[in-house]
């Protein structure tokens, strides 16, 4: 019998334990942040929503649509629907959308005095 | 010569069903004993002999572990079976593995390939003894989590070998990562926490916003599953699964609680993991409570609608005698000089009814409905309801206001439907004044009765209602109209409303359906926005959309509306519903999606709004865009609870119509009523199309127009029809 991890070992994890503890940058600050208010969150629902107000998902969809049909059903994994979508989404959101994103977050940090 | 089995010596093996449970080399637990690794197996020894054995029809059983290899042969038959087909050793070894999560039909099921060969099980437990010791190896998971591939007649996804493997192995698959399930705020999206405030992070990189980051379901392992853009390298996801031995695959997106197999590079589904999450979505999980999710209500009387095969139809000799001594041939020769196919006819205007004139048209053409009448299923001169006498007492109360001495009763729109069907298809083109219809309408609806100009949609919900009324009144049970078991108005236009409203405190979901004949839709977010009606009254459902900020691109579109329909809306706390979990009123969200669509779509668009408060009315002379060809799918129930609560498999979903089947959520517009002018002082024009060719109808004149102005009309009313009945019903009319 092979021997199994258990699975509710603590949370430290092996490979942090080799690394020397390192300065977390500035994005990683700014983004723990976020999480920590939840205003992650509620900038995620924005997002989700812009973005189907503007048709950008709808977009997406027939853009995956039409790759599965190509390579047909059974032959499709997400990674590889990730990797030839992301480049088309990125590309494709609305500068409006990433303007109002962007002054978003500008003022949590303001009011977060990050 | 047949081989037989070597296992003659019984020594201590126990039986089940006549049959040793002989030492197997495997490291699943069964009623089988553990066999040692170096030494041959019954299964082994079935592999072996399996080339020559299968040649002989007939096996002389000198031992009972010949019963065994009998059987075994006969399995690997199978196996090989589905084998053929597979052209690598990934979908080979899939295909193997799906045939032993399979359920197995044991002696004495129907389905067992030898009957006779064994003695019947004489208990259950024997039965189970059977059951997981039979075939190669494969352990059989126990009935309550088998894995099937049709739940419910719903097709799953087959399990990734290694989230069958890890299945397998695992006493209690996923059972730790219940406690980490968290649903912030209820209502919101599932995620997976080991504590609430835990900020997960790539333990190879340290990286903490990823879009992708995996926890392993083994060991609990945070990585990222960041995809070079070369492709070769591993993500540390992939590279943390690749450096364990091996069961590490399986790993749960810590945002999204989906699961993932990181050495198929794909997602999976697990049907009870998928069911824990939904129920930690619905119910009050966060309150330590035991999960004790009440399935959401079913609508009654639901019917799955199945596909029958198309059959054309000709009439037999009985029907050619009776066709040709009953009726006249239609002068069908199309001798006036418009070309314009048959039914198409103006209808004169009484005195301000364009109203009226214009939802006929749409009615007159409407696909189902317009077969029903004309293949003679209400027949005006046998109608039940016109002549009889008796039974209408419970109309009377209702009707006493009617506007004239005429015994209720008397009445019934679906004659007078019927009446304009002849009279509209006769083949005579000179305009049809349909004065007794309107006759008969101001009777069932006498609060409407006035030569004012009316609401072109009032009109309609009160005349459906009007051929339900005088049709169904006595077969017609209640709340049966959403289940296409009614009268003709509701089997054609009645679809089923699903609404979820959640306590926003307890996330506590109490699911309704109800029937509507319409979907009436916002144009766009008003500005006065406190009037929203909170329920959906019976037959028609007011929209409600989210907020009032999400209006920054140009024009509105029919899709926008049907999304900001279908939006999760959060109640104002003026609107408190009671839950009854909390026991108390609560906040709620509430969300709107379509259970089934019905044959005909109407959206109505809320043009004319209504203020009571401040005593005045307007009209909305916004553009209203909307396709010609419209996929309601997601709009459907089945895609907005995805949506909700993530990729999975639902355990209540077998009763939700298929999302994935789109042909019949594929709807073609075929009628448009518009309105132009005034609130007070307007008109209404029907846009219709017949044979591929848009047809305006101005009360008396029809005229032929370009697509292109149907596209730029106001829409008022947009009638569609599903695709799969259109492609038969309308691209040859009656004629020919
Ligand atoms: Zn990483
Ligand atoms: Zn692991
Ligand atoms: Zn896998
Ligand atoms: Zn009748
Ligand atoms: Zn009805
Ligand atoms: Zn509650």
């Amino acid at each position: 019998m092979k021997s199994k991890s258990s699975v509710n070992r603590p949370p430290t994890p092996d490979v942090l334990e080799d690394t020397p503890e390192r300065e977390p940058t500035l994005q990683e600050l700014i983004n723990i942040k976020l999480i920590e208010t939840g205003e992650k969150e509620r900038l995620m629902e924005l997002l989700r929503e812009r973005l189907v107000d503007c048709g950008w998902k709808d977009e997406m969809k027939s853009l995956c649509r039409a790759f599965v049909k190509k390579k047909g059903r059974n032959n499709v994994t997400v990674d590889e629907l990730i990797h030839v979508i992301t480049p088309k989404g990125r590309a494709s959101v609305p500068d409006s959308v990433k303007a109002e994103l962007l002054q978003k977050i500008r003022t949590f940090l303001v009011s977060a005095a990050l | 010569m047949v081989y037989h089995s070597s296992f003659v010596d019984e020594n201590g093996v126990n039986r089940a069903c006549g049959c040793p449970l002989l030492p197997l080399k495997s490291h699943i637990k069964g009623p089988a004993p553990v066999s040692d690794q170096d030494r041959t197996d019954i299964v082994d020894e079935a592999i072996t002999f399996f080339r020559a054995n299968v040649f002989f029809r007939n096996f002389d059983i000198k031992s009972p572990a010949d019963k065994l290899l009998i059987y075994l042969t006969f399995y690997i038959n199978v196996a090989l079976k589905r084998l053929e087909g597979c052209r690598t050793l990934a979908e080979g070894t899939k295909a193997v593995i799906n045939l032993g999560l399979e359920k197995v039909p044991v002696p004495g099921e129907s389905g067992f390939p030898f009957s006779g060969l064994f003695p019947l099980p004489q208990s259950h437990p024997e039965a189970g003894g059977q059951r997981s010791s039979v075939p190669n190896g494969f352990s059989f998971p126990p009935p309550s989590s088998a894995m099937s591939s049709n739940i419910n007649g719903q097709i799953l996804p087959y399990p990734c070998p290694h989230l069958a493997e890890f299945r397998r192995t695992s006493s209690k698959p996923f059972r730790a990562l219940h406690h980490c399930l968290r649903i912030k705020p209820p209502g919101g999206r599932a995620a997976i926490r080991r504590d609430p405030n835990e900020v997960p992070c790539c333990a190879a990189c340290g990286l903490s916003s990823p879009s992708r980051l995996y926890a392993c379901v083994t060991c609990a392992t945070v990585s990222c599953h960041t995809i070079a853009a070369d492709g070769d390298s591993l993500s540390h996801a992939a590279a943390h699964a690749a450096s364990m031995p091996h069961g590490h695959q399986i790993a749960v997106d810590v945002d999204r609680a989906e699961l993932f197999c990181c050495a198929c590079c794909d997602q999976v589904y697990d049907r009870d993991f998928d069911a824990a999450v939904v129920i930690a979505q619905t119910t009050a999980s966060t309150l330590g409570g035991g999960s004790t999710a009440t399935p959401p209500l079913q609508p009654e009387n639901l019917r799955k609608r199945r596909r029958v095969n198309y059959l054309p139809w000709a009439p037999d000799l009985r029907e050619q005698a009776l066709i040709g001594s009953c009726s006249s041939p239609i002068d069908g020769a199309t001798d006036d000089s418009y070309h314009f196919p048959r039914g198409l006819r103006g209808l004169n205007n009484l005195g301000n009814t364009c109203f009226m004139n214009s939802v006929l048209q749409a009615l007159l053409h409407t696909p189902p409905l317009r077969n029903y009448f004309l293949s003679d299923r209400h027949n005006r001169y046998f109608c039940q309801n016109k002549s009889s006498d008796e039974g209408d007492s419970g109309n009377a109360g209702k009707k006493s206001g009617g506007i004239n001495g005429n015994k209720s009763g008397r009445i019934c729109l679906a004659c007078d439907m019927d009446a304009m069907f002849s009279a509209i298809f006769s083949g005579d083109r000179a305009p049809y004044s349909p004065a007794k219809f309107l006759y008969s309408w101001w009777q069932h609806a006498a609060n409407l009765a006035s030569y004012e100009q009316q609401d072109a949609h009032e009109f309609f919900i009160s005349m459906l209602d009007g051929i339900h009324e005088k049709v169904e009144k006595d077969r017609c049970k209640p709340h049966s109209e959403g289940s296409g078991d009614c009268c003709i108005a509701h089997r054609v236009f009645s679809g089923i409303l699903r609404s979820d409203v959640m306590c926003m405190a307890c996330g506590f979901t109490s699911t309704t359906y109800d029937p509507c004949i319409d979907i009436s839709l916002d144009l766009e977010p008003n500005q006065g926005g406190s009037t929203k009606k909170a329920a959906a009254s019976s037959n028609r459902t007011c929209n409600g959309e989210a907020d009032c900020s999400s209006q920054n691109c140009g024009t509105s579109t029919l899709m926008g509306c049907l999304e900001r329909f279908t939006r999760a809306e959060r109640l104002g706390s003026d609107q408190k519903f009671f839950c009854q979990q909390c026991k108390v009123r609560q906040e709620t969200l509430k969300q709107m999606s379509i259970r089934k669509l019905p044959l005909v779509s109407c959206f109505h668009i809320k043009r004319f709004e209504h203020s009571s408060t401040r005593k005045m009315s307007r009209k909305l002379d916004r553009y209203l865009q909307f396709p010609f060809s419209l996929d309601m799918s997601p709009y459907l129930s089945s895609s907005i609870l995805r949506s909700r609560f993530g990729n999975r498999i639902f355990p209540f979903d077998g009763d939700e119509p298929d999302a994935t089947n789109e042909v019949s959520s594929e709807f073609e517009l075929f009628a448009v009523v518009t309105h132009s002018g005034k609130l007070d002082a307007g008109h209404y024009v029907t846009y219709l199309r017949l044979n591929n060719q848009w047809y305006k109808c101005d009360d008396a004149w029809v005229t032929r127009v370009d697509e292109n102005i149907v596209r730029a009309a106001q829409g008022y009313m947009m009638f569609y029809v599903q695709k799969m009945l259109y492609y038969k019903a309308s691209d040859k009319q009656v004629a020919s």
